[in-house]
Formats: C-alpha cells, structure tokens, sequence
C-alpha cells in the first residue's frame, strides 16, 4: 500500500517536473475534446430549443377535427380516460358559435364579432398563457380581438346573441368581465373563450330556445343527450400526440396535428446525432493513437528511472500504474481545459444569438451530465491508451536499464 | 533442490557463525551466463558475506564484479544455484533461488526494499524529485517516518545544504553522496555499491569513499563494494572477493570464478 502511494506521488512528481510536456498533452486532448464539445453543444442546444418550443406550445399538442361530426357525451366522456390525453372539451356548430362584443369608448362604442370558443379547467392554451374563466360571466380574449374593441383585463364588456323567430329579430345581451387577454403568440383570430354553460346558451338560444339561468326567453329546450359537431382535443406530450392521432385515424376520424413538424425535428435529431458519432469516433481513435504513443514514448525515456525505482524495491503491481496515473492527469486535466473553452464559446454563441432566444432557451447547451460522460470516457481512453505502456513497464529488467547513461 | 536441503537453508545452525553474527549472503555453486557473440559466465563456488563485514568485489571491467552485484541485490535470475540464501535482520532467511524459480518476483523487490540499499556508479537519482524526497524514496515505500532519517543522514554525508535542490542542479560528487544517503536512510542490513567513486575526481573519491565507509561501520551495515582500486580498499580494512579470468580458446568465451 506505501509503494502504490509512493508511485502515485512519484508519477505526479515527474508529470509535474516534465510540466511543458504534460502541458502539450493536456492541450492536445482538448484540442480534440473542445470542438467535440462545442459541436454537440449546438446540437443538443438546437434540437432542445426546438423541442422545448415544440413541447411548450399547447398548440403543437393540439388535435382539430377535419370537418364536423357528432361526439356524444359518452364519447368525451371515453376520450378523457385516456391517458394520452390532456384536455378535451366539446365545441358547438361554428356556425352558432358567435357573439357581437361591445364596448363603451370615450367617443364612441366599439364592436366587433368574435368567435366563441369553449374553455375550462385544464385547457392548457388558457393556463399556459392566460387564466381561464372561472364564472359564467367570464370571458378572456384574444389580443386582436381586445385590441380591436379597445379593452384590458379586467373591465367589463356586453355581449350580444341575435336571432331570428318567424321574421322577427331578436337579441339577448350579457356582461361579461374580461379576466385576461392572449397574447398574440398564443391566438390570432377574434376570438372570446367562455365556458361551456355559457357557449351551450347561446347556441340554444339561436336555436329558438330560452335559458332559466341567463334569464333568456325562448322555448324550453327538451332534456336529452346533447351532440356536438367538433371539439378541442390536446395531447399530453409531442410523443403522445402520434399516438393519439393513430388512435383517432383508426376511429375513422380525420383530425389535423402538427405531428409532421415534431417528426421533422426528431428526423433532425437523429442526423445530428449520427454526423456527430462519425466525428467522435474519429476524434477517438487519433486522440487513442497520439495518447498511447505518447505515454509509451515517456516510459521508453524513463526506462532508467523506471529501472531504479524498481532496483529501490517497488514491486512489479504498483510500478505499474506510474503510465497510468501521469494518463489520469492528463484526462483530468485535459477534459477541464476542454470544458473551460467549451464554456467560453458556448456563452459567446448564446451571446451571439441572444435575440432569437426567449429567455431559458440556448443554442449551445450541455448538461453537467454531459460534461461527466465526457470525462468519464476520457479518462476510459485515458487507462486504455496507457494499458501498453504499462505492460512494458512491468518488462523493465533494472540489471540491464540502471548502467544506461 | 530435495526438501531436506531447503530445510537446512532455513535459519538454524547453519547461519549462525562461530563468532555470534550470522551469515546474510551464502552462495554456493552459483552460476550465470551470459550468451552472445563472445560469451561469458560466472560462477561463484562458495562465498560467504557476515553480518557488519566490508566486502570488496576487486577487478577490471568486464570481470564479472556487476553481475554479481547484481545477482546479490536479487535483480538478476542465477541460472543455477545449489544454494543462495539472504538472511537480514531478524527476518527468516530467504530462498533466493526458490523465489526466483516461484517467480516471487515481488517478495524478492520487498526484501531488496526493506534490507538493502544500492549506490549506482552515476547517480541513479530521480530528475522530478527534490534531493530530500530521493533520499526518503525506500521510507516511503515502507512507510517509515522519513524527515529525521533523511536529515541525520544528509548532515552526515555533508550535503545537509542541498536537501531542497533537484539532482540536476548538484556536482557528480555531490550526487554521488546523495546516492550513498539514499542507499543508507531507510536503515538497510546491507549496502551495495557498483563503483561508487570510479566517476570522480581521486580527492573526492577518497573523502567520500572514507565518509561512506565510516557511515557504514557506524550503522554496522554490511557493505559489498564493487571496485577497481584495490588499494583505496585495502587501505580502508575490505575483505577483497577476486575473480579469475581464463578464456576458452576455442570458443572466445570467458569463464570467471569468484574467490575470497
């Protein structure tokens, strides 16, 4: 145990002592490890962007119908079970699904038709980027249809349902309280998200029918299980969104995704990938055969010391990691002169491309995982490349090396 | 070798001398060889070392004196051996031949580490280390505490002013007198030196062959010197082990026997 202490003391004596070329060592390995570096750096900075942006937008994650149907309640009540799904909610007939918004300017009244559109606890478009509704009463624009009608959140907006019974129009008006606006990155039409209960009145009400609960006049609506033409539908995650949309290709429903561009960018992933291994394998196999040509030639110049250590009476089973740990060093310290330059570069590039970046995004990132697997399979190639130049110290006859002058 | 013959290598009367001490080194009908265009081969018919003696390996280069040396560090394999035992301190002697035939390659580097220092005819000394840590090399493969040891040991040598220098910043004499520190600071039972002073100057040779002498009788340790100056020697009380040299005349090859 002294003696395999005294030889790692010894080797970093001597790497220390020959500290110029341990130096050139240490540069040569992150001449080759830096670019790596740098290289998957971008890639994976990339490609977790466009993942990130992918995963984060609720749109991306999003299922339309192609066309109206008829979705009972059964139905909805069967596709919430599933567990690729996230949100699902009925949508009423386009065509009804409208209402005239106005509000009271300074000079004059704004109004403007919007879409309605159906909304509840867990929509995510709503909780990612606004609030959602919690009263009827309720309503969070988009921002073309606040800009438009000249409202923030938090006033107060009436809306206005017409129809017409026998020839004669009619039009029933609620207050509704704006609670939030969209931003313009998350929706671009005019469009009011309501709660159901609020968008099913409607609805009925062009229908002829009245509402106990708004105060509406009009027929009684018959009790029975109400159809819908469409609905929101959303994914869980990217993955989950292929298979949701298999799901419903096998239902016969014709749906329209974004699963496309997600495939694109998992295409992407996978060339990246592949352009980078090809690289890494070749930068592996130089840095293995400079590394092990180095390491031999320093144990072929210190074959008399490597003599006199031996002749001083170390034994066979510690003089050989003397290459071994001078290799270690060099990884060590190799791989954090690598990750130090890679750091410099990866803060110059997100600087250089800071204004296409929301903030938490990069386009040069690694994790300190990463960084780990790097050293982990430096210091691998390390021990390896030294492995020889350790099998020929152990061949090292101190009665034929210590006269060498 | 029968196992009642290796029974009476190990220690018993056999190692015990008349006068007390005991034997460390005995060599009996050892022989190595070396091959080659002009061959050589030596052979050792009976030769005994004491504990605290000073041994003189005497005779021209290329006799056979670093073979030996080299045989008696235990660096170097004897082809043949009917017996060769080393016994140092209170330790148990050791079977060299046997270890060697075990391929012990290790016990025999241990018992090389614990009981003998080697003085090399240039330096031997490690460039990347300070002259203190060269002397404290064997301490720390033992584990011993090393700071006394080396300090008492380079005052002795007069070299007490370098400790915290590298070997490449010393004169030849001056290297040579760490060599002798590092052979000596662990406490070894036996020195070996190959022509420790062959590369200096006569007055330098002289001063430190007599320091060397003197640290060794004071330590009483055992010390086998390989030289060509038979006089420094005999002058300094050795006992001189000579090699007779006779050539094969049909062969070209060289046959030494050791005696004394």
């Amino acid at each position: 145990m002294h003696g395999f202490k005294t030889i790692i003391r010894l080797s970093l004596r001597d790497y220390f002592h020959e500290r110029l070329l341990s130096a050139c060592a240490v540069m040569g390995l992150a001449a080759i490890l830096a670019p790596l570096l740098i290289l998957f750096g971008v890639k994976s900075g990339i490609i977790n962007t466009m993942v990130d942006r992918l995963v984060k937008d609720p749109r991306n994650l999003e299922i339309s119908p192609i066309g109206s149907g008829r979705y009972g309640q059964k139905w909805f009540a069967t596709m919430a079970g599933f567990s690729e799904v996230l949100f699902v909610i009925p949508q009423t007939r386009s065509i009804a699904s409208s209402m005239i918004l106005s509000r009271k300017g300074s000079d004059r009244t704004h109004t403007l038709a919007v879409d309605l559109i159906p909304t509840d606890k867990g929509d995510p478009l709503l909780e990612k980027w606004a609030r959602v509704p919690a009263e009827n009463a309720e309503v969070v624009l988009s921002a073309s249809a606040a800009r438009k009608i000249k409202v923030v959140a938090g006033q107060t907006i009436m809306g206005r349902v017409g129809r017409s019974v026998k020839g004669v129009k009619e039009q029933v008006t609620i207050a509704l309280k704006v609670v939030a606006v969209l931003p313009l990155a998350a929706f671009s039409r005019d469009a009011a998200f309501i709660r159901l209960t609020l968008l099913e009145a409607t609805e009925d009400y062009r229908d002829g029918f009245g509402s106990v609960l708004f105060g509406w006049p009009g027929k009684k609506r018959l009790p029975g299980l109400r159809q819908y033409p469409g609905f929101r539908l959303y994914a869980r995650s990217i993955y989950d969104l292929i298979a949701l949309r298999d799901r419903l290709l096998a239902q016969g429903l014709e749906v329209y995704t974004r699963a496309e561009q997600i495939e694109v960018v998992q295409r992407l992933d996978r060339s990246f990938s592949l352009i980078f291994r090809l690289i890494a394998i070749v930068a592996v196999c130089g840095y293995l055969a400079s590394m092990a040509s180095n390491v031999l030639a320093g144990v072929n110049r210190k074959r008399r010391h490597l003599g006199v250590i031996r002749l001083i009476g170390f034994s066979t089973s510690s003089i050989v990691w003397f290459p071994v740990v001078q290799s270690v060093a060099t990884s060590i310290l190799g791989t954090a002169l690598a990750a130090g330059l890679y750091g410099i570069s990866a803060l110059v590039i997100n600087r250089l491309f800071a204004r296409y970046l929301a903030a938490g995004e990069y386009v040069c990132r690694l994790s300190a995982l990463h960084l780990a697997a790097a050293l982990f399979v430096t210091l691998l190639l390390g021990i390896m490349a030294a492995s020889y130049a350790a099998f020929r110290v152990t061949k090292i006859e101190p009665s034929t090396v210590i006269r060498d002058v | 070798m029968t196992d009642r013959e290796k029974q009476q290598n190990h220690p018993g009367a056999g190692d015990i001398t008349q006068d007390g001490g005991h034997r460390v080194f005995r060599l009996a009908a050892v022989v190595k060889c070396w091959n080659g265009a002009h061959g050589f081969e030596l052979t050792v018919p009976d030769l005994v070392i004491q504990k605290g003696e000073k041994v003189a390996l005497v005779g021209f280069s290329g006799c056979g004196k670093s073979t030996l040396l080299d045989l008696l560090a235990m660096i170097l394999r004897p082809d043949s051996a009917a017996e060769f035992t080393f016994r140092a301190g209170q330790d148990a002697s050791l079977d060299v031949t046997g270890a060697w035939k075990q391929k012990n390659i290790d016990g025999l580097a241990h018992a090389r580490m614990r009981h003998i220092g080697y003085v090399l005819q240039t330096g031997g000394l490690l460039p990347f280390l300070r002259v203190q840590d060269n002397i404290a090399l064997s301490c720390w493969g033992l584990g011993l505490p090393e700071k006394a040891a080396v300090e008492s040991v380079a005052e002795k040598l007069g070299i007490g002013r370098h400790l915290k220098k590298f070997p490449g910043q010393l004169s030849v004499g001056e290297r040579q007198r760490v060599a002798i520190a590092r052979a000596m600071a662990h406490e070894p039972s036996v020195v070996i030196a190959d022509e420790p002073t062959a590369s200096l100057d006569p007055i330098n040779a002289e001063e430190i062959m007599a320091l060397f002498t003197e640290l060794a009788e004071e330590k009483s340790v055992t010390l086998v010197v390989a030289t060509h100056e038979w006089e420094r020697v005999t002058a300094l009380d050795f006992r001189p082990v000579t090699f007779d040299l006779k050539q094969d005349t049909g062969s070209g090859s060289v046959r030494a026997v050791v005696s004394g």
